[in-house]
């Protein structure tokens, strides 16, 4: 008998709470902690062309979220929770080049109130070897940082091939030195708006799997698999995305300041094949004191879906397995940043980014881009002010072994977020 | 703007990425279509032809020495036209060639999804689709010409399909509501002189993708529901005391794959009522790629039906029928793939392939993604999403 997700659950929690008895010795080494930060980034985007032909700009808050690490029995037991108020902020959306998702077209769709709320129990059984059991709703175990953790204010085109996030998921993982092997199961079905709960239902109808390698500090790269069943339609009529991401992430000091670079490359295959999607994308920041110039280039296919009255929107629910075309975005990014303040206490960053980039269809299909946007080439500003309160050491979607030691919480990726 | 020349493209792409940029996986990769057998009664193409070409084509209906034709808008064709869908009405000559000779422009409509004439050639009813004011519309055939607004029934989500019956000597609708809560709406037109749409009943049908479309004959609905498969109700004709207002299941089956889209029940001309054809409409891209067979279900037993045959077609999939049954052919628009004419004499089981007598892509490849046919005077009407209307000779 397939076992229900209120089972999944109920045997999950019952591992939590196993893995927190054992050992008592371990109790007394740390007092329980409980970290808090928020970040809100008011931006001002202005994108040309929009579809239909014209230019568009608009002000939003974007990425306002408020978060939540708390930590027990000698940080064995920890809870994460992000609050998004993105559903509230830009319920319409962000403007963008090429972003995409959940029924958004050219605009970022707003994230789900509870992004992130996940319990993990995490055991030491030596010999260098840490188990750790996670549940709740988040991320998969699969593919790079969530875009919000990297320099750039506008998303990629590529956030559905490069992440799994918003699931209920129930992911088992063991680390062994630089080994970090992890396995999840989830929900396939994406939300449909900000306020959509996983489809408990249809729990465990995916899985994934990521291999991560970090060799030194602030280094690490990981391959990852997935089966994600139609995450399009929330009943599971839709198709089967068979998904692998490659990707590799470097954080250390460089020129007297702090070097980041990140390379990933992502494949999404649908239908056994019929439509296969796939990304390249690489980005970098160099940051010393308060200056942070950065830089992200994508080349990341997107399908083309049929549009409401709203040339912004695709149908939902989907009823049909069609699309009318892939397009090809090649899209360039630099941008500057200016921190007042600290990462780790408050600080303000006022932002600057120009994207360019140039769209091109491939394999067939009736979408126009030269018909539905008045051309190939587009063009857009952004200005942004990142406002973050203790944001220094949130890295979204990463749970239990995969999460950095707990000696090194307070200090962990020090250069995202600011 | 002008598109960037090519080779300053590959420059930027390749800023000190050339290491990485050997990473990039594949491309999408089209099936390959399989190749033609040479028929020995072949299609031949008599009209028509790109007569539609501001907007992609969508559903049509041949009547009274006029073709009907729907457009489909969900994405634009040529800038400026999208939210506004057309009804374009096609005069046939005296050979059979479509003439356009009107084009009714639905500002709050974004596709005719479906469209069809009444047994009696007066009124022209269709459903729409993706915009502010989808529903059932009904129009005056008075002037089988230029067809005049006679009523509407709105629905919010909009219609995929409406097919038309008498039962009890009462003119209904049948049509498929879209999600997020699909159903089959049957709607009362026996009020149209008085320009008013009775909603007769709404029965739910599951969310897996819902409803697209809807077949019904001797009083009996099939209803083909994606991957719940096709439903099988008594609306009149049945032994399950059924009704229009009240639809009694009498049975259901999912065919191999699902993605259950269109049906007909032939009617032999022994008359035997043996067979359902059933289309499956599986993923593609609109306008080049397309995939999902056609189904054959013996439905003797009504109650049990059981998946006895198909056809499938390398490369492309099929959409809508229309079955000659005096002749024993089926007709199945294919997308890319054209017109495929099936012989269906007989007792039919396993593989199809043998059965195919002809195909036909008449807008070449590249420019054919056929959406539905419709035989009327010994020709074979065939609209083309890309190609417009076609008057196509049916194998001798």
């Amino acid at each position: 008998m397939r076992p229900t997700g209120r089972r999944y659950a109920v045997a999950a929690l019952s591992v939590l709470s196993a893995l927190t008895v054992l050992p008592a010795r371990l109790r007394a080494q740390s007092a329980p902690f409980l970290h808090v930060a928020a970040l809100a980034i008011p931006t001002y985007t202005g994108v040309d062309p929009v579809p239909g032909g014209a230019t568009l700009d608009e002000l939003r808050v974007t990425q306002a979220m408020l978060m939540l690490h708390a930590g027990a029995f000698t940080n064995r037991l920890r809870l994460l929770g992000t609050f998004n108020a993105e559903g509230w902020t830009m319920p319409a959306g962000e403007l963008g080049i090429g972003v995409w998702g959940e029924g958004f077209y050219d605009r970022r769709h707003p994230h789900t109130y509870v992004t992130e709320l996940m319990l993990t129990g995490d055991q030491p059984v030596g010999g260098d070897v840490r188990l750790s059991l996670s549940a709740g709703k988040g991320f998969a175990p699969y593919g790079s940082d969530d875009p919000m953790n990297r320099p750039t204010v506008i998303f990629p085109v590529n956030h559905h091939w490069g992440q799994i996030m918003e699931r209920a998921v129930l992911i088992g993982g063991v680390t062994w030195k630089v080994l970090t092997l992890e396995a999840g199961i989830f929900n396939g079905d994406e939300p449909e708006y900000p306020s959509q709960w996983p489809n408990m239902d249809r729990f465990g109808d995916s899985w994934s799997a990521r291999l991560t390698v970090r060799p030194m500090a602030g280094l690490e790269f990981q391959g990852s698999r997935a089966m994600v069943k139609s995450p399009e339609n929330r009943a599971g009529a839709g198709l089967e995305n068979d998904k692998w991401s490659v990707s590799g992430r470097a954080d250390r000091p460089l020129w007297g300041g702090q070097g980041y670079l990140f390379g990933e490359w992502a494949r999404n295959s649908e239908a056994s094949g019929t439509f296969v999607f796939r990304s390249f994308l690489f980005e970098g920041a160099w940051s010393r004191g308060r200056h942070r110039p950065y830089y992200r280039y994508e080349n990341t296919d997107r399908p083309e879906e049929t549009r409401t009255a709203d040339p912004f929107h695709a149908p939902r629910p989907v009823f049909e397995n069609s699309i009318v075309g892939t397009t090809r975005w090649s899209i360039n990014i630099l941008g500057y940043g200016y921190q007042f303040g600290r990462a780790d206490r408050f600080s303000v960053q006022p932002m600057l980014e120009v994207s360019n980039a140039f769209v091109e269809t491939v394999n067939g299909g009736i979408f126009n881009p030269q018909v539905f946007y008045g051309g190939q080439v587009f063009w857009s500003l952004t200005a942004a002010v990142r406002i973050g309160w203790n944001m220094s050491g949130h890295r979204m979607g990463r749970y239990g072994v995969l999460a950095d030691p707990p000696a090194t919480q307070p200090a962990m990726d020090h250069h995202h977020m600011q | 703007m002008q598109a960037r020349p090519a080779a300053e493209r590959k420059r930027i792409g390749a800023l000190g990425l050339a290491a990485l940029l050997a990473l990039a996986g594949c491309q999408s990769s089209p099936t390959d279509q399989g190749p033609a057998p040479v028929p020995s009664r072949p299609f031949t193409v008599l009209g028509g032809g790109n007569n539609v070409p501001a907007r992609y084509s969508s559903d049509l209906w041949v009547q009274g020495g006029y073709a009907y034709t729907g457009t489909w808008n969900w994405i634009e064709r040529t800038a400026g036209v999208a939210s506004r869908a057309a009804l374009n009405v096609f005069q046939l000559s005296a050979g059979g060639a479509p003439v356009l000779v009107d084009s009714l422009i639905m500002p709050n409509i974004t596709t005719v999804s479906d469209v069809e004439v009444s047994p009696d050639g007066k009124w022209l009813v269709f459903s729409a689709e993706g915009n502010t004011e989808d529903g059932l519309y009904v129009y005056d055939l008075a002037n089988p010409a230029h067809p005049v607004f006679r009523a509407r029934y709105l629905v919010d989500t909009g219609l995929h399909t409406a097919s038309l019956a008498t039962l009890g000597g009462v003119l209904y609708a049948f049509a498929a509501k879209n999600p997020s809560a699909p159903a089959l709406m049957v709607f009362d037109l026996s009020q149209l002189d008085s320009g008013t749409i009775l909603l007769t009943t709404i029965l739910p049908v599951a969310p897996n993708y819902g409803l697209h479309d809807t077949f019904i004959r001797d009083g009996i609905a099939f209803l083909f529901a994606w991957n719940s498969g096709a439903l099988i109700y008594d609306v009149g004709g049945g032994s399950l005391g059924g009704s229009p207002a009240s639809p009694q299941l009498v049975g259901s089956v999912v065919t191999a794959g699902g993605e259950v889209h269109n049906g007909w029940w032939y009617h032999a001309p022994d008359g035997s009522k043996r067979y359902l054809f059933i289309g499956q409409e599986g993923p593609g891209s609109v306008g080049s790629s397309s995939s999902g067979d056609i189904h054959v279900v013996d439905v003797s037993n009504l109650s049990a039906p059981i998946e006895v045959a198909s056809y499938h077609q390398a490369g492309a999939g099929t959409h809508n029928f229309w079955v000659d049954e005096s002749r024993q052919i089926l007709y199945a628009a294919y997308y890319n793939g054209g017109v495929v004419a099936l012989d269906i004499s007989g007792t039919l089981s396993g593989d199809l392939a043998s059965r195919e007598i002809a195909r036909i892509q008449p807008g070449g490849p590249g420019n054919t993604y056929m959406w539905g046919v419709h035989l009327y005077s010994g020709s074979l009407y065939a609209l083309d999403m890309l190609s417009g209307l076609w008057q196509l000779g049916v194998p001798k």
